[in-house]
């Protein structure tokens, strides 16, 4: 615990066994950018790339099962999608936006494929097997900030874009500070000061997503992986068949709850954006 | 929060600009390749196939309108026919009463025809039979006369009785 001579710190003392960051492969150090959760990222790319290859190769009218499955995704998205920022701006934005969820999701649930997290380098304590492991091969991508806030960052800049585009600045302004209500007057005056301080907090929140977006689903995907690798290692030091079996079963509910984590965390963030823009653009929706 | 504090959070976090920037990258990939080709492909096929149903759908609406207007120009032919026939039939009805009453006619004067041929014929045998009859008499009336006279009448005087007979006599 802390005691009285320690400094006093703002970050939390971290409890878990799961590194905050992400690490670079040992032995390609001097690749400072190649770290466990960017391999991932390119297995995912790799994989989606398979798989929408396979889909939508050789489409017919009629489809064969992986473009029908693929297909069923694509339209039940793009309905909601639609149904969020509307016809016009669902052209535009469902690319992303379903990127966004198809990447999100896939990298949560690449993260519970058994060997991620647990296979790497580390202090070994037998032939194959380490006591703890300091440099993961596999990481789960959105368990790295680094992506999660690189998402946010591109998503900040395409709403920026689409914003500007379908309402301009001067509308941004007008949308964010200028008074609602129609009040005249005196009260008018008023109103403008207050929508006026209104809009800097609008302004506020809008910049503070860069730091929800990608923290939310950080938090979440590694805070999963915590739980995971916690309650896995719970029965080490009970002798081997009971570590085993504990490694095996006492994480397996939580699998369940990290699938249905891992989809609601793609959805929100997906949807969040989406409402983001939706909330920007609705103006010139209605003038357009 | 200041900078400072910001940075702090970021390096214990392991947020570098080149991993930030690779990842990006990454993700800026995925969406290429996704856009490329998956949602590309995938909404021009939805689009195509909704088109295709549009289509069918409007090609039913089609052919519905045209069975119906169908159905309808048949009901408007049989009914022209039947209204034709039922003309027909009475026209054929009509014109059957005509040539009957026609032929009827034509047999009434036909068989009044032949009756008044009949009746002449029979008058006109009845008037030789009266004729002869009476001319016949005559000869008996002169026959008579002769022997009851005795005395034999020459041809004027038979002529004159016989003529005389023969207006006395009616018959």
């Amino acid at each position: 615990m802390f005691g009285l001579s320690q400094p006093l710190s703002l970050l939390p003392t971290v409890l878990a066994n799961v590194a905050q960051d992400a690490r670079t492969i040992p032995g390609l150090n001097f690749l400072p950018f190649l770290t466990d959760s960017l391999l991932v990222a390119a297995i995912v790319v790799g994989v989606v790339f398979w798989f929408s290859r396979k889909a939508t190769t050789n489409m017919q009218l009629v489809p064969h099962p992986a473009q029908n499955f693929f297909e069923a995704i694509i339209e039940f998205f793009y309905d909601r999608i639609e149904g969020i920022v509307g016809p016009k701006i669902a052209l535009k934005t469902f690319p992303l936006l379903a990127t966004l969820f198809i990447f999100i999701l896939v990298s949560n649930w690449f993260g519970l494929i058994p060997g991620v997290g647990t296979i790497g380098w580390g202090e070994g304590s037998g032939f194959g097997v380490l006591s703890e492991v300091e440099h993961p091969l596999f990481r789960p991508p959105t368990a790295d900030l680094n992506l999660t806030l690189g998402m946010a960052l591109v998503v900040f800049a395409v709403w920026i874009y689409i914003t500007v585009r379908e309402v301009g600045v001067w509308g941004f302004l007008v949308h964010t500070f200028g008074p609602k209500g129609g009040v005249k007057g005196l009260m008018g005056l008023v109103m403008i000061v207050i929508f006026f301080f209104v809009g800097l907090v609008e302004l506020f929140s809008i910049l503070l997503r860069n730091v929800t977006l990608p923290m939310r689903l950080y938090g979440n995907v590694y805070a999963g992986e915590n739980v995971l690798h916690t309650m896995s290692s719970m029965l080490d030091g009970q002798g081997p068949i009971v570590s085993f079996i504990g490694s095996v079963l006492l994480p397996l509910p939580f699998y369940f709850m990290e699938l249905l984590v891992g989809a609601l965390q793609a959805m929100v963030f997906t949807l969040l954006t989406a409402v983001y823009i939706k909330l920007s653009t609705d103006h010139g929706e209605e003038h357009h | 929060m200041s900078p400072i504090l910001a940075a702090d959070i970021l390096t214990q976090f392991g947020v570098t600009p080149a991993k930030l920037i690779a990842q990006c990258l990454v993700f800026g990939l995925v969406y290429m390749v996704l856009k490329r080709y998956a949602f590309g492909p995938v909404l021009a096929m939805l689009e195509a196939r909704r088109k295709r149903i549009a289509d069918g759908e409007a090609k039913l609406e089609k052919i519905a309108r045209d069975l119906a207007a169908a159905e309808e120009n048949a009901k408007a032919i049989i009914e022209k026919a039947d209204s034709e026939a039922s003309r027909l039939i009475k026209e054929a009805g009509d014109s059957a009463g005509v040539l009957a009453e026609r032929k009827k006619q034509d047999a009434v004067t036909e068989a009044n025809s032949i009756l008044a041929k009949a009746r002449e014929a029979a008058k006109l045998e009845q008037e030789q039979l009266l004729g002869q009859l009476k001319r016949e008499f005559g000869r008996m009336v002169v026959d008579a006369t002769t022997r009851v006279t005795g005395k034999v009448l020459n041809s004027d005087d038979q002529e004159r009785i016989s003529r005389e007979t023969a207006t006395q006599v009616s018959l």
